[in-house]
Formats: structure tokens, sequence, C-alpha cells
């Protein structure tokens, strides 16, 4: 494996470009089908669910000493249980790659072009995704940098912009129906995108500086909740919680309101690049995890080989994973938070675990050794 | 890298960029295209929509030459759906309609009657709406008509409606622009029904399509905004009159600026509202809420021919007085007509339950049309007439 490596501050901005990424369209609708005008409250406490998820991947991360979860793994539980753990691990990466796929291809045909095959907008998107995942970590974590400015000044624009159509009594009645609905929504968040956080276990290894990438992660995740919890609250505020529910992709429909002037309209497809920009950089940082995973999975040199294959295979799985949007938004809804928490939550707990248990029997064998040296 | 390999990727970028761009699904060119500005939608007799679309005519808007043909020009089909209708519609227009540019949407009273939730559904979902266009209703005349008319001053009769519907709101008061999203939100809300624009034409039809209604400086033919259609769910119950739709806007807090008028001892003074604040609060005895709406306003006073003395501190609080009395007596008019004839809650007084109290407002929510008759409204106005204008005295007035 080449030995690239990024900064904290890079990781950071890909740590919030991903947890924005995709999240930003489909989360404000089942949050507010089921939290209605409290739906920003639960995103609030899933973003408080998700720094807690990530205090415990830094735990995780801290056992697996500079090895990716796929080496650590095989460290830990040898090479056929190992294995057999890391298929579970990876084909979760996979399908999460595919479906973001598939957000960013049913977006574009539902809103922008409606006449335009989705596999030509699953191709022309994944291409370029596999040139960043072939240029390697560095040159995703230094783009990140780069277009960090552009998605915050499309952000304040889209926040002050909105800022008249405002209507802070579409937030009353507070908790009108009690908590129950508030928590059950929270799931929804807290499987997307906070558990699929999991993945940035392939990532810390290359991050140098290993005392500052803790609070790196942290920070991003806090700074990625904000801006959610912002969108969210700005959907309920501008269009009610009732319209935000009814519709597909509300914070598009939300830009689609900013009038600037009366002559500054229709601004909504720029507003739309934050969207374009987040789900780019969390499909290249899946589809790079991905590939590395794979190429170490096979004790392969190089991951650049795979990248083509993978990439026709999540082409493929990208269109048939689900039928029709209906389907994806009960997957969303109902499906998606126990998988995730199948291979977000359990699975690194075992790797952890078993991490442990590892470095327990080396140091006996070290003591052991230098016992028996010293004797 | 292998210098060759870094050509091998090149060349297929440059190649797959060829294969894709060359073919855009979704390109559509601008001469290609009928620039839908307004939507008329009615029933027809065999119950199907009836669909007219007022199209622009580049060729007379963006020209410095024009010729006599009109500026927009109307189709009208009819389908069993809105969109098959739409679609059906190429087999009279040259061009493919193009609807993101719509200013205004115009609901026959046949169909408004019946319920308009059911058409507005492909308003809401077709991606080339945008959601900022008016929702009203053709009081008298059918869609088809109203939208042939031609009118003066503003080239593109969608365009004079839209700018219409905003100065009245905005100088006057008496009638209310809703947009689809503010419709289809109040239609969905069980605490408060929507209110809507009514159109009308005035003087004979034949000579409104006719290009030469614009040649006349009193074009013979006009439309003319009129005021608030009440909704109960989404179906056309009444109309108010204007009196009454000022009511109500006074109780929305839409009043941007407006003109009391009110008789004193010997003549008539306005009152030029300028702005204001309003308040809507909920208090609950015994478990029956009564509603309080605050207003407090600030004008001036813009003409008036009463023999009074201006520079007197008492005969401007009675002023103050009068216009308050006129206000308070709109609103109550407009709530008086609501909870009486059309018995439908058009000011969020459910609404604002809800919101302050959920637990009582699940209790009524499924019968709240019925509450809302026996509601009790307090009404407390205050107005405060600050300045007179540049004359001192009512000319009127010998010195």
């Amino acid at each position: 494996m080449d030995n690239q490596s990024i900064s904290p501050r890079q990781f950071m901005f890909l740590v919030i470009l991903f947890t924005v990424g995709s999240s930003i369209l489909i989360v404000p609708s089942p949050l507010a089908i089921q939290a209605k005008q409290d739906a920003w409250i639960s995103i609030s406490i899933s973003v408080l669910a998700g720094l807690l998820l990530t205090l415990f991947y830094n735990q995780v991360a801290k056992q697996m000493q500079n090895k990716t979860f796929v080496q650590a793994t095989i460290y830990a539980f040898g090479n056929w249980v190992g294995r057999f753990l890391l298929v579970f691990y990876l084909s979760f990466l996979f399908i999460l790659g595919a479906l973001v796929l598939r957000n960013i291809g049913d977006f574009m045909t539902t809103e922008i072009i409606p006449q335009t095959p989705l596999q030509y907008t699953h191709i022309l998107f994944l291409l370029v995704v596999i040139w960043g995942a072939f240029l390697g970590l560095e040159v995703l974590g230094r783009s990140a940098e780069m277009f960090m400015p552009w998605v915050v000044l499309f952000l304040l624009l889209f926040i002050f912009a909105l800022l008249s159509e405002v209507n802070i009594e579409n937030l009353q009645p507070y908790l009108g129906d009690g908590f129950t609905p508030v928590f059950s929504a929270s799931t929804v968040v807290i499987g997307t995108p906070f558990l699929e956080l999991v993945i940035f276990l392939m990532i810390t290894p290359y991050v140098k500086d290993p005392k500052t990438k803790q609070r790196a992660w942290i920070i991003g995740v806090l700074v990625g909740g904000i801006i959610l919890t912002m969108i969210t609250l700005f959907c309920i505020l501008v269009l009610g919680s009732d319209l935000t529910a009814l519709n597909a992709s509300p914070s598009y429909q939300v830009a689609q309101r900013i009038n600037i002037a009366d002559f500054l309209e229709g601004l909504e497809v720029v507003i739309g690049i934050i969207w374009m920009l987040t789900i780019f950089f969390k499909l290249a940082i899946i589809y790079y995890s991905v590939s590395i995973g794979v190429a170490q999975f096979l004790t392969m040199d190089d991951h650049r080989p795979l990248l083509l294959p993978l990439g026709m295979g999540m082409i493929v799985l990208s269109i048939i994973a689900y039928p029709d949007v209906a389907y994806f938004e009960t997957f969303v809804s109902e499906t998606w938070f126990p998988y995730a928490l199948t291979h977000g939550l359990i699975l690194p707990v075992i790797v952890w675990v078993g991490l442990m248990i590892r470095g327990m029997i080396e140091r006996k064998k070290n003591n052991k050794k230098s016992n028996s040296q010293s004797s | 890298m292998n210098v060759v390999i870094k050509r091998g990727y090149f060349l297929i970028t440059v190649l797959l960029c060829g294969a894709l761009l060359s073919g855009c699904w979704d390109s559509d060119e601008l001469d290609e295209l009928g620039i839908v500005v307004a939507a008329g939608i009615d029933k027809t007799e065999d119950d199907e929509y009836l669909l007219v679309t007022q199209v622009i005519n580049p060729s007379e808007i963006a020209t410095e030459a024009p010729t006599t043909r009109p500026p927009a020009s109307t189709y009208s089909t009819t389908g069993k759906t809105l969109l098959e209708a739409f679609r059906k519609m190429t087999h009279k227009s040259p061009r493919k309609m193009y609807l993101s540019q719509l200013r205004l949407v115009v609901i026959g009273k046949d169909l408004a009657e019946e319920g308009i939730m059911q058409p507005l559904d492909l308003f809401y979902r077709d991606h080339e709406f945008r959601t900022g266009f008016y929702v009203t209703i053709s009081k008298e005349t059918d869609v088809e008509t109203l939208l042939s008319i031609l009118t003066p001053y503003e080239k593109i009769p969608a365009n004079k409606l839209m700018h219409s519907i905003e100065a009245v709101e905005e100088n006057h008061g008496s009638s209310h622009g809703i947009t689809i999203d503010e419709l289809i939100t109040q239609i969905r809300n069980k605490g408060q029904n929507p209110v809507i624009t009514g159109l009308l034409m005035e003087g004979p039809a034949e000579s409104g399509t006719n290009i030469s209604n614009v040649e006349n400086i009193d074009a013979p033919t006009k439309i003319t905004i009129d005021h608030l259609g009440v909704l109960k769910g989404d179906q056309l119950v009444g109309w108010m009159n204007e009196d009454e739709s000022l009511g109500y806007n006074y109780t929305q807090g839409d009043i941007n600026s407006s003109v009391v008028t009110h008789p004193c001892s010997e003549g008539t003074a306005g009152i030029e509202i300028l702005r204001g604040d309003n308040n809507m609060g909920v208090t609950f005895e015994n478990d029956e809420p009564s509603i309080s709406i605050e207003l407090n306003l600030e004008g001036n006073i813009a003409e008036i021919d009463c023999p009074v003395d201006l520079s007197q501190a008492d005969v401007i609080q009675q002023l103050n007085q009068q216009t308050e009395e006129e206000i308070t007596r709109l609103i109550e008019e407009s709530i008086a007509i609501n909870q009486n004839e059309f018995e439908t809650d058009i000011f969020g007084f459910g609404d604002l339950i809800h919101r302050k109290n959920p637990k009582y407002w699940k209790t009524v929510e499924n019968n709240w049309d019925e509450q809302f008759k026996e509601l009790v409204v307090e009404i407390q106005v205050k107005v405060e007439l600050r300045r007179k204008g540049s004359a001192t005295q009512p000319i009127t007035k010998e010195s």
C-alpha cells in the first residue's frame, strides 16, 4: 500500500463533508414525518449520539495502532475468522456506496434531468469518484480543503437568503406529541450518517499526528451535525413540518424559495452545488476505503487495479438495489438503522474486544520472553 | 507512473467525454419551448379537465418594432388528467409547454366549488413547476375567456395579474395573493382554512380578446383583482366583500399600508395606515378557549374635510378613536360572516390553539369548524395618528 498521509485538518474536513453528504437530502423528510415540528430536536439528539459513537470509534482506532480496520481485524482474529467478519464490513461499505450513488442519481433524475437515464448519471458521477480514488487519499484531502470554503459560502448564502422567509410559529407546539416520536425519529439520523462513520476506521491510520486526530474527528462530526441540524431547522422554519414531510427533497424545495430583492431567483441549482460536492466527497471516501479494504483483504500491494471492476459492480448494485423510490423510503426509515447498527456498532465492538484480548496475549508472551531472558 | 499508461488514461477520458456529452437527454433549446405564464383549469361537462395555457410570444416581447400580433397566445385542451391535457396541447401549439416561469393559476368557479386539491397535485409534484406562483379563482367568467383578455400597460396578461395582486396587497390590503405551497399547507392544516384571490372581468368579452382592446386609452375590457374567496377544506364556499377582506387581512398582520375612511361630523376623513403589528393570543377559562387579537397601528391623516381644528391634541385623539372603531368593525364583520355563514376558520385560530395547547387541540381538531362557530374573539385595536402631512389644517377650514 502506498504511504499516503493527510493532516488532521484535512481529515476533519473529510469528516464534515462525509457527514453532510447525501444526508442533507434524505434526512429532513423522514424526520418530519415522524417528529413533525420537533424534527430539529430529534436531529440534535442524534448529533449527541453521533459524538458518543465517535468517542467509541476513537477508542477502537487507538487499539488498532496504525492498522486499518481490515488489517486490525485480521490481526486480532486470524486469517479465517477475521476475514469472515470483514466480509460483512466490506459489504456494508460497498452497499453504502451504491446507495449514496443512487441518492444523487435519484435526486438528479427527479428534480433536474428527468429524461436522462439513471445509469448515465451514475456512470458519469462514479467516473470522477474513481479518478479521485485512483489519485489517492492525499489528493482527496487537499481537494476537501479547497472545496470546503465553497460549501461554507453556499451554506451561508442559503441561510442568510432564507432568513426573511422564516416563520418561528412553524416550530410550535414544542414537543406537542411528547418525546416518543422525537426519539424514534432520531434513529433515522443515527443510522445515516452517524453509524456510517465507522468507515473512517479505514482512514485514521493515514492521518498524521495521532494526538490531534481524535479531536479532529470529534469536531468534524460536531460541525457536520450542526450543518444537518441547521438545514432541517430551516426546512421546518420555511416550509412548515407538513410540507417538509410531503416533499421528497425538502432542502432543495427550500432553496427554491430564495428570492433576493425580486431579481435573484432560481438559485436552487447553485445551492445544489452543496450536495453535489458533499456527496462527491462522501462517495469518494467510501470508494477509496472499499478499494483499499478489498486490497488488504486480498493482501494485494496496490488498490488501483480494483477500482474499475468495483465500480462496475457498484453501478449495477446501485440500479438494482431498490426498484422504486417508495421502496427506498421504507428502506431508509425502517431497514437501514438496524442494518447500520449491526455493522457500525456491534462489529466494531467485537473487533475492539478482540484487539484488547489479542493485546493482552501478546503482552503476556512478551513478558514471558523477557522473564525467561532475564532469569 | 508510466508515461504510456498516463497517455492511455487521458485518451480514455477524452473518448468517454465525447461519447457521453454528445447526447443530452434533457437539453431544451429556448426556441423550442413555449413559455407558459398562466394556466387555467376547469371542469368540462363530461367531467374532464379543461386546461387553458397562456404562452408568451417571444418575438413580440423582445422586439423593438412590435407588430400587431398579440404578445401572448392561449391554447386550450381537455383531458382526463391535467398531464394528458398538457401533452395534448402539442396538437395545437408548435412548441412544448415549458412551465418553470408560471406566474399564476386560475381555477374556474365550478371546479373550485367541487374541490381544488386534486388538480393541484400535478402543480406541486412535477419538477418543472416552481412554488412561487399564485393560485386564483375566476369569479364569474370562464377561465378561457379570462386568460384571453389582453391587458394594457403590462404586455403579458399574467404579469399584469401578478403585479396587480401584489400592488393591492401592498397598498390597499383588500386582497391577498396565495402561493401554491401556502395553499396546500393551509388546506392540509386542520386549524386554518385558506382564502384565495378572486379575479373579475369587467366589460364585454368580445372586445377584450382583440388587440384593439389595448389600443384604446381606456381599455374597454379589464381584469380586476377582486376580494377574497373563502375555502372550507379545498372547496370554495363563498366570497367576502371588501370590508370583510380588509378585516381578514388586519387579523393576519398582512396589512402593509391601507386606507380607512370614516365620516366625521360634516365630511369625511381619509386615514392612511402606514404600519402595524398584530398579536394573536389565546386564553383558557374552564377549558374554553377565547381568542384575543391585538393590533397596534400607526398612521397619518391623508385627507380631511371635517370642520375640526387639527392643532388640538384631543381632536387627533378623537380621530384615533374613530379609526380604531372602524377597524374593529371591519374585523368583527369578517369574523361574523365566517362564523355564521361560511362556518370555516380562515383566521388560523385553530392553529393558534394547536400551538399553545396541543392537548386541548387533540380533543377538538376533528370538528374544529363547529367549535369555531362558538369561539369568543376579543379585538383590541390601538391606532396612533402621528402626522398630518404638509397642511396644518383642513383646507376647507376658514382661518
